[in-house]
């Protein structure tokens, strides 16, 4: 039977492509409005689009419950927005989130923001296996900051290193697109897939 | 490092990508999902679709092709022409753009694209401008650029930064067409004086002038159409020759 991902719709943003991408990789993808949703499902994929505060937004609610349901070992996958969410607050807004990593979300620092396009990331973990070229899609202008050793992968950006691949309990999150990362992203999203399964 | 993006422009009319001599003599050169999903597999890191006709007629059709061309696509789409609104934009990105540029409607009511960026974020707001040389300074130019504005297009660069744009398009009426080169001085200015990316537009002959201006300027991004769409050479082919001149390419 495939893997069944849940996959929340906060209402901003189309969420077309990761969950093409998603099936394309052999997953069932429900689409969920309702948060709530989300507290029974097998595996949860955090899309990325939209701001902070209006991702947040919907979340809210069941905040707690999402925590522990991650903390205890759903897999799931966070991208972009829907990683930097993870963390306790953001710079970028207001609304708390949902705090299973430890740290904060913090302006990223350059000559030219947003980072916007292929950048490498290194990292040793089992879902860059199979990874020919490690160069993925970026497009943002905030970035995770973790306070716990979280970070199992780095991106140089004008001369610094930042974290951008986390991993907490069965939970990833990626600064990076996975889903517009051409066949590098399918290949990761293959092997998420693939380790969403060895834990279930 | 942050690599330099290479991105194919689709300009699409009815439905069918078109490529004209100095805006005449229009003809087909094929069918938008297919091209783009081909520039994928080259090595392109992004695909932009620029509506020519945009007329209130061809925008279903438009918001189809984009559909279409999305679910084909794993590189992001960024899609211009005929944007006059928030709601223009939301349809865009709903039908599975990932950008959409903003160029007429931003000068007429600039609030549009600080609009845009707060409802769906600076990185999918991409502000296209259209300069052209007059006397010792750039202007810019509207309505496929048939409109003379008298606003300066460096100012206008970093006023559209200010307003929330998280890229800037810069087309050089100069150059447009001509395949002699981008226009190195108005992409240098502009770059040097923002700091959001630059995607260089307009004068791609050869994959020499993509190293040009890449070489010569803080462009982030170059976008060239003819000389993919006429098989002049491949996006591999472009990225190799870069590669091997030092410019890191994906």
């Amino acid at each position: 039977m495939p893997l069944r991902v849940t996959l929340t719709d906060y209402g901003v943003g189309n969420l077309y492509s990761i969950r093409r991408s998603l099936e394309n990789c052999g997953a069932e993808v429900t689409t969920v409005k309702d948060m709530k949703d989300v507290l029974d499902a097998e595996c949860i994929v955090f899309p990325g689009v939209g701001a902070f505060d209006k991702t947040m937004e919907k979340l809210q609610p069941y905040r707690e419950e999402i925590r522990e349901k991650l903390l205890t070992g759903t897999p799931a996958l966070g991208i972009c927005i829907g990683m930097q969410i993870m963390y306790g607050s953001s710079a970028e807004g207001t609304t708390p989130g949902l705090g299973l990593f430890d740290g904060d979300v913090v302006p990223l620092v350059g000559k030219v923001i947003p980072h916007m396009g292929w950048n490498q990331v290194v990292s040793n973990d089992a879902l860059m296996d199979g990874v020919e070229d490690n160069n993925f899609y970026f497009a943002h202008s905030y970035r995770g900051n973790p306070s716990e050793d979280i970070t199992i992968g780095r991106t140089e950006y004008e001369g610094t290193e930042i974290p951008t691949f986390f991993r907490k309990a069965n939970t990833y999150g990626t600064q990076f697109h996975p889903e517009k990362s051409s066949k590098s992203g399918m290949a990761f999203l293959r092997n998420f897939i693939a380790f969403a399964e060895s834990v279930l | 490092m942050l690599t330099k993006r290479i991105i194919p422009c689709l300009d699409v009319k009815n439905g069918k990508v078109v490529k004209g001599i100095n805006f005449k003599g229009l003809r087909d050169v094929g069918y938008p999902p297919e091209m783009a999903a081909n520039y994928e597999m080259q090595g392109a890191d992004e695909i932009t679709f620029l509506d020519i006709t945009a007329s209130l007629e061809t925008r279903q059709t438009m918001l189809d092709i984009v559909s279409e061309t999305a679910g084909k696509l794993f590189v992001p789409l960024t899609v211009g022409g005929g944007i006059r609104s928030v709601d223009d934009m939301r349809d865009a990105l709903n039908a599975g753009a990932d950008k959409v540029s903003v160029n007429s409607a931003a000068v007429k009511n600039p609030q549009i694209v600080s609009e845009c960026a707060e409802s769906f974020g600076r990185q999918c707001v991409v502000v296209a401008i259209d300069g052209k040389r007059v006397d010792d300074h750039w202007e810019v130019f509207t309505h496929g650029g048939t409109r003379s504005t008298g606003i300066d297009a460096v100012e206008w660069a970093k006023k559209v930064e200010d307003l929330g744009a998280g890229e800037i398009l810069l087309t050089s009426m100069d150059t447009d067409g001509v395949k002699n080169g981008y226009d190195i001085p108005l992409t240098a200015a502009v770059a040097d004086e923002v700091n959001i990316p630059v995607i260089a537009s307009g004068g791609c002959g050869c994959k020499e002038h993509i190293y040009d201006v890449f070489s010569q300027t803080g462009a982030s991004a170059a976008l060239a159409a003819s000389i993919f769409h006429y098989n002049e050479c491949t996006v591999g082919e472009v990225k190799e020759y870069l590669r091997d001149r030092g410019i890191v390419v994906r």
